[in-house]
């Protein structure tokens, strides 16, 4: 689904990415782990093409190498789910408006796609009743929900998520990654990105480590994928009282 | 079109309305500015309508031409170049004598020297000079006419008064057309700007090129048609103001109006176009 040969990545005279290769299946579990400036959302940049490589050939579903027309990169970013540390919420619309903006790009327009769609997203994470507030009015937590149901709103077959848990309270962080978790049970490729050992813990799935630009220990595949045997909690005890609502994405 | 995009141009507007209203009055400027050379335009073509209307040529018959030659030569005129009047020597006379009006000249000039000739009015598409020197050439050709004359000198004026008036036309309208480019680029431009995030956002979220720029261009449209609506009310003040100086100053007719609506319109969506396909791509990668 997602393949990185002997992919480097410069800029100017920093190599944030150095001669990586890795490969990502349907419907896996991936955390990619390093320290900060490692070429954690450098990887996930180049995934999306937000950046193209200094050299090396990255492979997205069908979609192999090379700089993609801008009309090719919009149809890969409708495929993927991305979600942000910092949320990229558009402060002047509803929570409903943010979430419906990415029904309506993916090209449904008229209310009878929009609503309910949106209002099943929102409901998956929790929000349903926070639909007419704006970003600014929610808890980080809140907002996190808000970007994680825009991501999933049109059932991407690939989730990535860039340091989801940064700026929340570990509650909050442990509901997310319980939310991440149910995403991926019901079908979906998610790929997370972090600085945090307990995240990467608290995800599970396969695990990535890069350092300086390097995949560890050689940068093969075979040692950079480190498995983790089974998700963990989060430092989750209020996650397990007040659980978010159930992801439903493949029903 | 989807009223989403209707929505996102509307919210825009009021969102940045110093943005908007700076964008309308500036495109209203240039707007009013060939509204008015449209207004001058129209009522000189009636004008020179009116002149042109009058444009005749006068073939002096010889005095031997019979009434059966000069039948004939009607047709052929008629087949040719346009309707043709007979006036006899008699009306001629008749005519002079009351364009002179003095009695004792006439009595000193004696018997009528007039000849006979047919007035013709030319078809629309040989009322310029160039076609008029060749009607009388050829009409000179014909054994029963004496001479042809066409007043060449006023033709040639009223030629080149046309032609000016064109090309004034073709130089304000390409004016007109630059400054609404360079106004509706750099206004786009603002407005990219003022909404980048929410721009980025978008495309992050794979919005095409198109999805992100419609609002923009309907915005743009919105601004255009506000500001042709201001042009068209200013020269409408200034034309009735001119009325009650001048006789015959008319305002332009709905289809000149309608136009100029279009026209303005039209050229904002390509301009629009055109600079939100630049500058789309300085924003997101």
């Amino acid at each position: 689904m997602i393949q990185f040969e002997h992919v480097s990545k410069r800029y100017g005279e920093r190599l944030a990415l150095d001669d990586v290769s890795w490969r990502m299946n349907e419907g896996e579990r991936v955390c990619v782990l390093g320290h900060s400036a490692a070429g954690k959302t450098t990887l996930l940049r180049l995934i999306t093409h937000e950046t193209q490589p200094t050299s090396g050939t990255i492979a997205i579903g069908t979609l192999r190498g090379g700089r993609l027309s801008r009309a090719h990169r919009a149809l890969l970013r409708r495929t993927i789910g991305v979600i942000y540390e910092d949320f990229r919420l558009l402060g002047d619309r509803s929570v409903f408006e943010n979430v419906a903006l990415a029904v309506r790009i993916a090209g449904h327009f008229s209310d009878s796609d929009v609503i309910p769609r949106t209002l099943r997203a929102l409901e998956e994470v929790g929000l349903h009743g926070k639909q007419a507030a704006l970003p600014g009015e929610l808890s980080f937590g809140e907002r996190q929900r808000c970007a994680i149901a825009r991501a999933i709103v049109n059932r991407p077959a690939i989730l990535l998520a860039d340091e989801p848990t940064g700026a929340l309270e570990p509650r909050s962080a442990s509901e997310v990654l319980a939310l991440l978790g149910r995403i991926h049970q019901e079908g979906a490729a998610v790929l997370l990105g972090t600085t945090r050992p307990e995240v990467a813990e608290a995800f599970g799935g396969r695990r990535i480590v890069l350092e300086d630009g390097r995949l560890r220990e050689g940068g093969t595949p075979e040692h950079a994928f480190m498995p983790v045997p089974a998700p963990q909690s989060f430092e989750a005890p209020h996650a397990a009282q007040a659980p978010p609502a159930p992801y439903t994405g493949g029903a | 079109m989807h009223l989403f995009f209707w929505r996102e141009a509307w919210r825009s507007f009021q969102a940045h309305r110093g943005l908007a209203l700076t964008t309308v009055f500036s495109l209203a400027a240039a707007l009013a500015l060939a509204a008015v050379f449209l207004l001058v335009s129209w009522n000189a073509s009636q004008a020179l309508h009116w002149i042109g209307d009058r444009r005749e040529m006068i073939v002096y018959l010889n005095d031997e031409a019979g009434e059966t030659q000069v039948q004939s030569l009607q047709a052929k005129i008629g087949e040719l170049y346009g309707t043709s009047t007979y006036v006899s020597r008699a009306q001629a006379w008749e005519e002079f004598n009351t364009q002179v009006g003095d009695p004792e000249i006439l009595k000193a000039v004696g018997t009528n020297p007039l000849p006979a000739s047919l007035r013709v009015r030319l078809k629309p598409a040989l009322q310029n000079f160039a076609a008029m020197s060749e009607c009388a050439k050829q009409l000179e050709q014909f054994p029963e006419v004496e001479a042809v004359r066409f007043g060449g000198e006023w033709v040639q004026r009223l030629d080149a008064l046309n032609a000016g008036a064109r090309r004034t036309a073709i130089a304000v309208g390409l004016l007109v057309a630059l400054a609404m480019v360079f106004v509706l680029h750099n206004t786009l431009r603002l407005a990219v700007l003022a909404r980048r995030q929410q721009v980025e956002v978008m495309i992050k979220l794979g919005a095409s090129d198109g999805f992100v720029a419609t609002p923009f261009v309907f915005e743009a449209l919105l601004e255009t048609l506000a500001a042709v609506l201001v042009a068209l009310a200013l020269v409408f003040g200034l034309q009735q103001a001119l009325a009650q100086r001048l006789d015959g100053v008319t305002f332009l007719p709905i289809e000149w109006t309608l136009s100029f609506v279009g026209g303005a319109l039209v050229l904002a969506w390509l301009a629009s176009v055109a600079a939100l396909g630049r500058i789309l791509r300085t924003v997101g990668a």
